[in-house]
């Protein structure tokens, strides 16, 4: 059933060599994502259609196992988007999205099935996720009853051990329903539900946003927890840059549905290349002194462009404190400018003149190739 | 397709739109605008399910024991006169044959004649079809004469005693059923007090006061349930403008009175979805008509339906079931229209990002 | 870790009882504000009583077959506690067999609604794209048609009777109840733990069973209580004109037509009867309005 090693279907040969950001060693990827696209079409009163809103734009990336990628943006970067894509609700519009070394764009219902277990998914919204009128013991055991895994009393057993790993008491908490439990509770269930089949991938669109910031910090450190014990890859979606910094090994930044910046944690964060990436640091309230010093004028204004009508070139160009003409003209590509860390801007911050050690140029993605 | 839609001025409605530009742009605008392109859609839309209820009532009709030729010669007519008069009438046919010859007739814009005298469809629903558009109007106005002002006093005060005495009214009106209503008003109106007449009809033409008198009872028959079931909704969605709108509190906090605040503001939002509803509904006021113009005998096309299917006069219920069809086509589409002139936004086809 | 995780138990059961005093359950409050459902129901369940249990208890005269000597009896008359019509009948027993048609009418056509509507609709919702395109097209071409014209239609095709007229209605509701549950199926299937459940590995026939339908399974109640009203009304109207229940039968709709004829001599005949009939479809109407404002409803 494995496709075999290089992925050669999609003709990107020069990608399947070098992972786009930097594979810590040579070993097959967890989840390879290759110019995905994702658009809807935006429709009026009656339902005419009003044009196509494009909300991921040919974006690439990798997984490896046991790996945390956060990705963060602000609301309309296509971040949920992206995450829905990759679990094929609804599949994408072009790209290819491979888990296991199986495409999963344009594969039949059934396979598709097999595949989700190992891939799960917690949402943001931790009412929106459970089924109100469903017992929290049911909602964790439907992913083992809809798999037949184990007899009736297996289950319950497996249950209790999965409320108690998240914190929650199966005797106390396994009868109420959502409505009955607390934000940070009812997400605490959803996670429960979402290791109940020891999935490889857990993807998080944006888990703790709608939490209070104390139970947020508890639902953090559960997830490391889970992490670090059951050796979980996590997608982690959040707006926020301090929030994945904690569970991410690597971070990417989106803008508009695209990428501007993927690296290392500790690169990115303590030497942003972005400028978009340096305006989101600088939003986060918790003065790093080595970030704290740039200028004022670097602090990000205005509104997010319509998706509908993206700027021309750059994205993030009219809201930059440096763009210049070439922004407008020329649609800048991630490039490689330290080891794992690219960049998709045409004039990187300054102070980071090393770039020529690893001026390795290596376009991950052909950007606009298919706009 | 041979509809009255023409007569009910759509092309116009949906000029309207437009805002005076000179002649060239203004098509080429009207050409591509979302609003034609709304309007053909539905229309295409509408074509396969009026060919569809059309077919559906020959089914029924077929179905039907006994047929147009007995039903016209009565009880004392022998089989072979009925024979013959089925093969004069083209019934002895297949049916989905005479079925397609009258929907082709259509297409080419002939409805057919009655099977009982040979007059034309057509001109059995211009004679009739004018006493029923006559009823609908004037049920219109009177159900928005009750229904605007009550809902705007309860919603000026929820809870008052104006409110209170209106919402037990309008339940009492949304839950009576017509022929009890009608019965109920002949009861009081035409036999107790003898101020309307109870049956009857006189021409427009010939008596204005008389006729509207004859349309008094069987329009207040047909408006007041609805007039209940309207009068709450626009009350809710009043209250519920007046309760939680930014715009109401900052009307509020500018001193303007609740009064001024519920005609200026809160009514123009409460508006979209109010002619939304009552648009939808035009189908359910046209099923009354039927049972209204049967009740005080008003000679409208519903009258002329239930004898059609009483003597199974097939091509007069196509044609009247077409013609119904039609206009609630119409209105529906013109009900959507109608946001784009209340609304702007919807008008532009801009989308809330 | 132990420790952390108790704590963290306790810091977020007390955030839990803010949420749970924001949405209190219906059965929390106390039974005076349940009033809206408790005198409309009371009202239905005693209208129940009487048409289904009364005349087992107490002897009460036939509705059909009276004759000449105890015609035109007035209300209030020893033994015709409401009179007796023109042609001798006991007009409370008319009443009471009569509701039991109409009661009997309602339970069979919004059953058969609920169920066979709620199938095609559930199912449609489910299958989405062309099949359900189709499918409620097909609908439509069916509700778009004016409800007394095809039950009339039905049942002059089929003969009057009360079965007739449960199958004429139903025809008539089926489309209905499934407009209905397929919005509401729709709505429900765009939520996230519809896609949580997808992820978990349920089949699409298990999502639309366990989580589709019990989530719409109280505004489709409710919608069916709303439309019940709307079943009584059509019912009598049908048999108001003569299509319905066939004299001597007892039925609201043709005790008031027959009522009606003789209005001006003895209005009670038409009075009576008409007031039974709008008081048991305000009582429907009210009850689903309670409910409404309850649960909410799919419109």
């Amino acid at each position: 059933m494995t496709l075999n090693g290089s992925g050669t279907s999609g003709g990107t040969a020069t990608l399947s060599g070098t992972a786009p950001a930097g594979a810590p060693n040579g070993e097959k990827p967890l989840l390879e994502v290759r110019n995905l696209v994702q658009e809807f079409p935006i429709r009026n009163a009656g339902g005419v259609k009003g044009g196509m809103l494009q909300a991921v734009s040919d974006v690439s990336f990798t997984l490896h196992a046991g790996e945390s990628l956060g990705v963060v943006g602000e609301t309309g970067s296509g971040k949920s988007t992206l995450a829905r894509s990759i679990i094929q609700a609804p599949s994408p519009k072009s790209g290819e999205v491979i888990f296991d070394g199986i495409n999963l764009v344009g594969l039949q219902r059934r396979q598709m099935e097999r595949l989700r277990r190992h891939m799960q998914m917690v949402f943001q919204d931790p009412y929106g996720s459970l089924d109100p009128k469903w017992k929290v013991s049911d909602i964790v055991a439907e992913p083992l009853v809809a798999y037949g895994l184990g007899s009736r009393s297996q289950r319950k057993a497996r249950v209790a051990e999965l409320l108690e790993l998240v914190g929650l008491d199966p005797e106390v908490h396994g009868d109420r329903r959502p409505g009955q439990l607390s934000g940070g509770q009812a997400q605490r269930v959803a996670i429960a539900r979402a290791i109940a089949l020891n999935p490889q991938l857990v993807i998080c669109d944006e888990p703790v946003s709608s939490l209070d910031v104390l139970v947020q910090a508890q639902v953090l450190n559960l997830f490391e927890k889970l992490r670090q014990e059951l050796g979980l890859a996590y997608l982690f979606i959040a707006h926020d840059l301090a929030l994945v910094k904690q569970v991410s090994d690597r971070v990417v930044v989106m803008y508009l549905g695209k990428f501007c910046e993927i690296g290392p944690s500790d690169s990115l964060y303590t030497e942003p290349l972005h400028p978009y990436t340096l305006a989101l640091l600088k939003s986060v309230p918790d003065p790093d002194p080595e970030i704290g010093r740039v200028q004022s004028e670097d602090v990000i204004s205005g509104e997010l462009p319509s998706p509908l009508d993206p700027p021309s070139g750059c994205r993030f160009r009219t809201r930059c404190p440096l763009a210049q003409a070439r922004c407008a003209e020329e649609v800048p590509e991630l490039r490689e400018l330290r080891k794992d860390h690219f960049v998709a801007c045409h004039f990187p911050l300054p102070g980071n003149d090393d770039r020529d050690l690893t001026a390795v140029g290596s376009t991950v993605a052909p950007d606009e190739a298919s706009a | 397709m041979v509809t009255p839609p023409t007569s009910m001025g759509e092309p116009e409605a949906a000029g309207e739109q437009q805002e005076d530009r000179g002649g060239l742009r203004w098509w080429a605008a009207f050409i591509s605008s979302p609003t034609l392109r709304l309007a053909v859609r539905r229309i295409l839309i509408a074509i396969p399910v009026m060919i569809g209820v059309t077919f559906l009532t020959a089914v029924f009709l077929n179905l039907l024991p006994g047929d147009a030729a007995s039903a016209l010669l009565g009880a004392d007519a022998t089989p072979q006169e009925i024979h013959q008069l089925s093969i004069k009438l083209h019934l002895n046919e297949p049916f989905f044959v005479r079925y397609w010859q009258w929907l082709v007739g259509v297409f080419h814009g002939h409805l057919g004649a009655s099977l009982q005298n040979t007059q034309p469809v057509a001109q059995i629903i211009g004679q009739h079809l004018p006493i029923t558009f006559e009823l609908i109007v004037y049920t219109s106005i009177v159900m928005l004469l009750i229904t605007i002002p009550l809902a705007m006093l309860c919603a000026r005060r929820p809870g008052g005693i104006v409110d209170r005495i209106t919402m037990i009214l309008s339940m009492g009106f949304l839950s009576i059923p017509q022929f009890v209503l009608g019965l109920l008003f002949v009861l009081v109106f035409a036999v107790i007090w003898k101020l309307f007449p109870a049956l009857g009809y006189t021409p427009i033409t010939q008596n204005i006061g008389a006729n509207l008198q004859d349309f008094t009872l069987p329009a207040f028959t047909i408006a007041l349930p609805f007039a209940g079931f309207y009068i709450r909704l626009l009350r809710a969605d009043l209250i519920e403008q007046m309760e939680s709108q930014d715009y109401v509190v900052t009307a509020r906090a500018k001193g303007f009175g609740s009064w001024y605040i519920l005609t200026r503001h809160a009514f123009r939002n409460s508006l979209i979805s109010f002619v939304t509803i009552v648009g939808l509904n035009v189908a359910q006021l046209f099923a009354y008509t039927v049972i209204v113009e049967e009740i005080f005998g008003l000679p409208g096309l519903g009258y002329q339906l239930l004898a059609g299917v009483s003597d199974r006069n097939t091509p007069v219920v196509q044609g009247i079931v077409l013609v119904f069809a039609g206009i609630v086509v119409v209105v529906n589409l013109l009900t959507d229209l109608t946001y784009g002139v209340i609304d702007p936004r919807v008008r532009y086809g801009r989308s809330a990002v | 870790m132990a420790a952390l995780l108790s704590e963290t138990e306790t810091t977020s059961s007390a955030q839990g009882a803010p949420v749970l005093a924001e949405v209190p359950s219906p059965r929390g409050r106390g039974w005076v504000h349940s009033l809206d459902i408790y005198i409309p129901g009371g009202f239905l369940l005693a209208m129940l009583f009487i048409c289904f249990v009364w005349p087992y208890l107490y002897k009460i005269p036939p509705p059909v077959g009276g004759n000449i000597l105890t015609a035109g009896l007035p209300v209030g008359s020893p033994g015709h506690i409401l009179g007796t019509t023109v042609v001798g009948n006991d007009i409370m027993s008319r009443l009471i067999y009569g509701g039991r048609t109409s009661f009997e009418i309602i339970f069979a056509v919004q059953g058969i609604g609920l169920v066979v509507g709620g199938t095609i609709g559930v199912t449609a919702a489910m299958l989405r794209g062309f099949t359900e395109t189709i499918m409620m097209r097909i609908l439509d071409v069916i509700i778009a048609f004016p409800a007394i014209i095809l039950v009339v239609v039905i049942v002059l095709g089929l003969g009057a009777s009360e079965g007739t007229l449960i199958w004429a209605l139903s025809v008539v509701g089926i489309p209905i109840f499934a407009r209905v549950s397929r919005a509401g199926a729709v709505t429900v299937r765009e939520q996230t733990y519809i896609v949580a459940a997808e992820l978990s590995g349920s089949k699409r026939w298990r999502i639309a069973l366990r989580h589709v339908v019990p989530n719409i399974m109280t505004s489709l109640l409710t919608f069916a209580v709303l439309g019940a009203g709307v079943v009584v009304i059509i019912e009598a109207t049908v048999s108001f004109f003569g299509y319905g229940i066939p004299l001597p039968g007892p039925s609201w709709g043709n005790m008031i037509a027959t009522g009606a004829q003789t209005m001006s001599t003895r209005p009670s005949l038409l009075l009576i009867p008409s007031i039974v009939l709008l008081a048991t479809v305000i009582a429907l109407n009210m009850l689903g309005e309670a409910m409404r404002r309850r649960w909410g409803t799919v419109r």
